[in-house]
């Protein structure tokens, strides 16, 4: 009943947007009027020129004013379909196929109300949630100034929409009910004939993998850095088809972008905790094609958030925002497309689908449709200056974009290789960690390296005497740290040019920060505290900016430490045996095999941990066994310092033989720096994206109270 | 339309050229990959045609190095694909070696281990750290694997005595008696 309530609260979701789509395409008769003027016969011309009868401002208004509110209106109508499918999770609704495929009686409520995006049907339902919630949002916004953008945005966000609930509603729904037919047991939309509901004692169980609290937020959040990149996307468009070319969609938009951006960054550390916490690769990264499909968007966008700056302070590169936006967008779908339609197989199994071939189409018309738009637009979108100085902060952003662009390209020649192999050699071949490794790491090293100098630069104009006024303190204290380094710590030459350029980075950014809040302490006469406070506040986006460039440093410590030092041993312990690795000494002390909770199998082993012979602790590795599922996990026993972690995996132990157990074992130094640098990139994005007043926002606002003052006259 | 001040400069022929050959090279080289999965495994019921298998060295089968799928006509043959690579892989190496050890000495049923895109010295500790014993080799230029249309790894196929495919299991076997439930049927 519930489950029926729902399909049909889908399908009227779908030709809502349809509706939506449609009238705002329609408000505009002037762009079809124009686009048949440009079809030479006489049919043609005529309809033009009844189309352009059709045009009055009135009935324009009218059509966007509607298409607005049926808009809005889908975001309660999926979420009525979600609280209804939350509904049939949370009280066990077996007969509903996608129920039973993702809960099961034993699993607790959290988690059944997370089994929501746990499976492709309901986790493109939460795709169209969002996207909805997120277009609703942009619709909200006072329009005054940018009517003209109003019905294409809606138009563009109404057009990814209805394809994501089209999928749902047609081919993914999570609607559909077990029914036994005289051939079997099979789910459909609608009860076929000569059948009864089938209702299945319990259910298969959420996969054991996704049970983890960094799956519960994972998904999420790269699902809302994914939709609101819409956002950006949909204003580029709009921008394009009006031929409103100024920046003015830039502006719009790029608090939409960073938003979109801290969504993203947040989802890839959150799947890389995860990876690390349950995956037992005793890494955090893989280079998977599905990490790469998340990591691609996430590039570009980056880029976009430097190069968008160019455009506002200089006029310049407008051609190349509009392609990052699009291609970000692109990037996005075809990323969701390649690791949800089983192209590429990777450890992220999906499951095998129908949504193939419609995925595939409509990647094909977004691809064409916005390249098309951007030649057809290509003129007018010039630059206003022209690039003085290679040492410029104008030309250093671009070089930063370059390499972006550059692990761009070396992220998707990896990800399509196997492909083109396979059609070229006939052999398919992947690329493993190493190609990504040896590729990407000198353009990181130089992006480092770019990230320090380049707040150093001035707008316009820089040279190499000013450069180094300003960056010649930190880069000696900076030698003086490497080469401490080396004596101490390490003698390996990429570790060194690795923390080398770290050190670089951090001391010239919190330099920079000094020198302001030193300026402002003389010239405001502000204590310095107060100095730094009011600094970051008045230019948030600045400084916002550089929190982050310390937290990217942060985390490049992390990665640095566990690609160039990790060590780890694998070996059978007989209980009270020691191992010792990286200077810990480990002592297999207990194990044991009991029944948990949430239906899953648990044995767990006890292990000393001694450093220098003094006792630092216990470790428990554990592996869960779910009954469900039918799927076994494996828990690491980790200890986490600033220093490094000593991550214990328990590989294998039979209760029956008197072998003793396996274990794996490594050292992870200075992982832990990777988390500390998220935590503080998260402060530096709310420092830089937390919403202001828009100045002319409010210079509206005081010329509508004028009017209506004068009006009052 | 608005008359700008600065000439328009449309984007040269060639560059839209090359970008369009571009986009829809791409589309194509993605639209082959997705009909390729989209026609899945090989399905059973289908006579499986002769292939060729090099075999490692220590994992031979009979002495042999190269092994033909024809030449164990009147064996039930269980092909398991994997890699050293895979995680999953891991979870059912023990138990199909169990499988193995049990069926071997009747010498109606033969295992072939077949490595997809791996190296061999990964391959190596992988089989000594789980006591593989049974034939394995590498998938030269990933030809087996592609006549199968593997999805991933691991992968089992179960091959009766006239060479027909009689059943495929997608992803690791959890435990040593759903091995045994579908070697039993290829033995009748």
């Amino acid at each position: 009943m519930i489950a029926n309530l729902g399909f049909g609260v889908l399908l009227v979701t779908f030709f809502v947007t349809l509706y939506s789509l449609l009238t705002a395409a329609f408000s505009n008769p002037k762009a079809f009027a124009r686009l048949f003027r440009s079809i030479p016969t006489p049919r043609t011309q005529r309809w033009a020129n009844d189309l352009e009868k059709l045009d009055t401002p009135q009935r324009a208004a009218s059509m966007v004013e509607s298409a607005r509110r049926a808009m809005l209106l889908t975001f309660p109508l999926i979420s009525l379909a979600a609280g209804l499918l939350i509904y049939l999770l949370v009280n066990d609704h077996y007969e509903v196929q996608f129920v039973y495929q993702v809960t099961s009686r034993s699993m607790p409520t959290y988690l059944k109300v997370t089994a929501w995006w746990g499976g492709q049907a309901g986790s493109l339902l939460f795709w169209s949630w969002l996207m909805s919630a997120f277009a609703s949002l942009v619709t909200l916004r006072k329009w005054d100034r940018d009517r003209e953008f109003l019905p294409w945005v809606i138009f563009v966000a109404c057009f990814t929409l209805a394809f994501f609930i089209g999928m749902t509603t047609f081919y993914e729904n999570p609607f559909k009910q077990f029914y036994q037919t005289p051939t079997g047991v099979e789910a459909y939309f609608l009860q076929p004939a000569n059948s009864i509901l089938f209702t299945p004692q319990d259910g298969n169980g959420l996969n054991p993998l996704l049970r983890h609290p960094g799956m519960i937020v994972h998904p999420p959040m790269l699902y809302l850095g994914f939709v609101s990149f819409v956002i950006p996307f949909a204003f580029a468009i709009a921008a394009l088809i009006t031929g409103r070319t100024d920046d003015r969609w830039i502006r719009l938009t790029r608090r939409w972008a960073l938003w979109a951006w801290l969504f993203l960054t947040l989802g890839l550390v959150l799947g890389g905790r995860w990876a690390y916490d349950v995956l037992g690769w005793g890494g955090y990264w893989g280079w998977d094609p599905v990490e790469i499909a998340a990591f691609m968007p996430w590039l570009t966008g980056t880029a976009f958030l430097h190069s968008v700056m160019i455009q506002e302070k200089r006029g310049m590169l407008k051609h190349w925002n509009m392609i990052l936006v699009i291609l970000t967008y692109d990037l996005v779908i075809f990323g969701t497309f390649l690791t949800r339609s089983g192209v590429l197989s990777s450890v992220h199994a999906f499951a095998q689908s129908a949504i193939g071939p419609l995925f595939f189409t409509y990647i094909a018309i977004t691809f064409i449709a916005s390249v098309a738009l951007v030649i057809y637009r290509w003129g007018e979108l010039n630059a206003e200056a022209e690039m003085h100085s290679l040492l410029s902060r104008e030309a250093l952003f671009l070089f930063n974009n370059l390499l972006f662009m550059s692990i761009l390209v070396v992220c998707f020649w990896g990800v399509i290789y196997p492909l083109t192999s396979e059609l070229f050699t006939g052999a398919k071949v992947t690329v493993g960690p190493a190609f990504y490794e040896r590729a990407n790491g000198p353009l990181f090293a130089a992006l480092l390296f770019l990230m320090g100098i380049a707040p150093l630069s001035a707008w316009g104009h820089s040279t190499l005497k000013t450069l180094g006024r300003a960056a010649w303190k930190p880069t000696i204290v900076a030698v003086i740290v490497t080469a401490a380094l080396y004596a101490l710590y390490t003698k390996n030459v990429y570790a060194l040019i690795g923390f080398f350029l770290v050190a670089f980075v951090i001391l010239i950014t919190l330099y920079e920060y000094w020198r302001g809040a030193r300026a402002r302490q003389k010239s405001k006469n502000e204590n310095i505290f107060t100095a730094f406070w009011n600094l970051t506040g008045r230019d948030r986006r600045r400084y916002g900016g550089y929190i982050i460039h310390l937290s990217m440093a942060l985390m490049a410590i992390g990665i640095l430490g566990i690609e160039l030092f990790q060590i780890e041993t694998q070996g059978t312990l007989e209980l009270n045996q020691r191992v010792s690795l990286g200077g810990y000494d480990v002592e297999y002390r207990d194990i044991a095999r009991f029944t948990g909770p949430d239906g899953r199998e648990v044995t767990r082993a006890v292990l000393g941990v001694y450093q220098n012979g003094q006792y630092l602790g216990d470790l428990h590795p554990r592996i869960d066994y779910y009954f469900d599922a039918q799927q076994t996990m494996t828990i690491p026993g980790q200890r986490a310092t600033m220093k490094d972690d000593l991550y214990i995996l328990l590989v294998n132990w039979e209760p029956a033989a008197a072998t003793g157990a396996t274990f794996k074992i490594y050292v992870n130094p200075l992982v832990n720096w990777l988390w500390m640098g998220s935590l503080l990139f998260l402060l530096g994005i709310f420092i830089a994206a937390w919403p202001d007043k828009d100045p002319q926002r409010v210079a509206v606002r005081v010329e509508k109270s004028v009017r209506q003052v004068s009006a009052a006259d | 339309m608005t008359e700008t001040t600065t000439p328009r400069r449309a984007v040269p022929l060639w560059i839209q050229i090359v970008i369009w050959i571009f986009i829809v090279g791409l589309l194509a080289i993605v639209a082959l990959g997705l009909s390729r999965r989209q026609q899945g495994t090989v399905q059973p019921g289908q006579k499986i045609d002769d292939f060729t298998l090099t075999l490692y060295s220590g994992y031979e089968l009979g002495g042999r190095s190269e092994i033909k799928l024809s030449d164990l006509r009147g064996k039930a043959v269980v092909i398991n694909f994997w890699a050293s690579w895979c995680k999953p892989c891991e979870q059912e190496a023990a138990e199909l070696q169990q499988a193995w050890t049990e069926y071997e000495p009747g010498g109606e049923v033969v295992f072939l281990g077949v490595d997809y895109v791996d190296t061999e010295t990964d391959a190596r500790v992988y089989m000594k750290k789980f006591g593989i014993t049974f034939a394995n080799g590498p998938d030269l230029a990933t030809s087996i694997s592609q006549y199968f249309r593997i999805r991933g790894v691991p992968e089992t196929y179960f091959i009766d005595k006239a060479g027909v495919l009689r059943y495929v299991q997608i992803g690791p076997f959890v435990k040593v008696e759903d091995i045994r439930a579908q070697i039993e049927p290829l033995l009748k």
